[in-house]
């Protein structure tokens, strides 16, 4: 457990910097861990890709696939990961409020 | 004398006096605190704590041997170094052998006596494994591959919609409806295996490796029963977890009767199936198994594929997953596979057997408690590919690749991180 502070706002984070407490979660925040990772303003794709994994994860309290990420936006699989530099876990999840994924990531 | 021991630290002793053997009382009794260990351990180097020394971390479990299993750590333990296994005690451990060690193996290298001090660390974790103190995130790792049979709990469905997903692609990208990612197919010569995080997150490399499957004409199938390539009861230190896991590729491999087991680019994986796994079965396998680093330098060597250099012409560097290199021995193939593959390979120093680990070994990558000393000890790596002047970093490891990914945004590093069958595939010509 951790504290991150962005912008003088303090939030409460695993030690990968996953928000710990879904509640605190609002696109504000999205937009400051964007920043914050160098991932920088959120576009429209960003945010269909973040809607799309905030909206899998509700429904099934798992991160989505990355291939329903692309079929459900639209988004080519290779342009997501210049998107989201930090990929679609560390990255995209991450901005998307979920806890962080098991495994190599 | 020191405290009465709980049941819970009888259970870490008595684990202890399960384990020890003459390989492991020749660990804990040799070292001559001669201290070139400490200049080989990133975690020292980058850190400057002396509780990181490698030498410590080996006196940290062998003073509780000598505590309860020599005569004058028994009586006098201050006379001898010896230290009760106390909370203070197993606190340190968790803190120092399981978040601050990567049990890359580099000690081993520079230790002037030859201590197998990984063995010694792994030995402890087993002791903490049995108390229950494995750090949770790592244990979670650990229960969704036994609970769901891969480490990411991908349910089958969707992994199986993943891989037609890719089949489809595979085959508009080459124009050729054979192009195939055959799952759970009987007979064939090779069964072939993947690390959870490529169908979930990163399935470039199973697109990669499949076009590679397909130039050679090779016969090979993917099991929705196990592919997972990792095993992570190794690290947590679960000999028991361990052999269930190897258990699962043998049954699979062996149901569909094939001649050989690929591992996926993976060092731990590789190690765990391929070099500790018939030790926690304690049965031979009845299959070959090999890396996917040795199948593509045998696939170039004897040329089932064709591959032209001079599709990979930007500046590159490689590096080195620990175990491969230090406990495999694999250190020439993937230069091999380069040298045919690419024109600009540049080594980073020092490399091979003397590479620094990504910092991600040893489950860190796992362990969200250990984040910051994890990304801080990767520095040392980040400015050895800084050095290098590369636009691309190769490593034959996806748990590699995703630390080097963190590197490469941690310190702005600026490099593009692929696995060696993306290079591989980049350069095949029909």
């Amino acid at each position: 457990m951790a504290i991150k502070e962005i912008n003088g706002k303090q939030y409460e984070v695993d030690g990968d910097g996953f928000l710990q407490n879904p509640a605190d979660w609002n696109e504000e925040v999205a937009q400051l861990f964007a920043e914050d990772d160098g991932t920088g303003e959120l576009t429209e794709k960003h945010w269909a890709i973040v809607n799309c994994i905030r909206n899998h994860w509700k429904e099934t309290d798992m991160a989505p696939p990355v291939r329903k990420i692309c079929q459900e936006t639209n988004v080519r699989l290779r342009e997501i990961y210049t998107l989201f530099p930090m990929g679609p876990a560390r990255g995209a999840c991450k901005i998307a409020g979920l806890p962080k994924p098991d495994g190599c990531v | 004398m020191g405290k009465k021991l709980t049941e819970k630290q009888k259970t870490g002793l008595g684990k202890l006096d399960n384990m020890l053997d003459a390989r492991l009382e020749t660990a804990l009794n040799s070292c001559v605190h001669c201290g070139l260990c400490g200049t080989s351990c990133q975690y020292f180097l980058a850190l400057g704590d002396a509780r990181f020394i490698p030498a410590h971390k080996v006196d940290l479990v062998a003073s509780i041997y000598r505590r309860y299993h020599t005569t004058v750590g028994k009586i006098a333990p201050k006379l001898t170094g010896a230290r009760d296994f106390n909370d203070e005690t197993i606190d340190e451990m968790v803190d120092t052998l399981f978040g601050a060690c990567t049990m890359c193996g580099r000690c081993i290298a520079h230790c002037s006596i030859g201590v197998d001090i990984p063995h010694v660390v792994l030995a402890c974790r087993k002791m903490l494994s049995e108390m229950d103190m494995v750090p949770k995130s790592l244990m979670s790792t650990v229960n969704a591959a036994l609970e769901t049979g891969n480490n990411m709990a991908i349910p089958t469905e969707e992994f199986v919609d993943t891989l037609s997903w890719l089949e489809e692609d595979l085959q508009m990208d080459l124009d050729d409806d054979n192009a195939k990612i055959p799952v759970n197919e009987p007979g064939k010569k090779i069964l072939y295996t993947l690390n959870p995080r490529e169908p979930k997150f990163f399935p470039l490399s199973i697109s990669a490796m499949a076009k590679v499957f397909h130039k050679a004409g090779e016969s090979w199938t993917l099991s929705t029963e196990m592919y997972d390539v990792t095993n992570y009861a190794y690290y947590s230190g679960n000999d028991e977890h361990a052999a269930i896991i190897t258990q699962r590729l043998v049954d699979v491999a062996v149901k569909l009767g094939v001649d050989t087991v690929v591992l996926a680019e993976c060092g731990h994986g590789s190690r765990s199936h391929r070099w500790e796994g018939p030790n926690w079965i304690k049965e031979e396998y009845p299959f070959r198994i090999i890396t996917t680093v040795e199948l593509l330098a045998e696939y170039i060597r004897d040329g089932k594929i064709k591959v032209d250099p001079e599709k990979n012409t930007m500046p590159l560097t490689l590096h080195d997953p620990c175990n491969l290199v230090r406990t495999g021995g694999i250190v020439d193939e993937q230069r091999y596979v380069l040298s045919k593959t690419t024109t600009n390979f540049r080594e980073m120093n020092p490399y091979g057997r003397e590479s620094f680990c990504c910092g991600g070994g040893g489950g860190n990558l796992a362990m969200s408690e250990y984040n910051e000393r994890r990304l801080a000890i990767g520095k040392l790596k980040a400015d050895q590919i800084k050095a290098t002047e590369t636009e691309v970093v190769v490593t034959p490891c996806h748990n590699c690749v995703d630390q080097l990914m963190g590197l490469n945004q941690e310190f702005k590093i600026g490099v593009e991180i692929r696995t060696l069958g993306e290079i591989v595939a980049d350069a095949i010509v029909d």
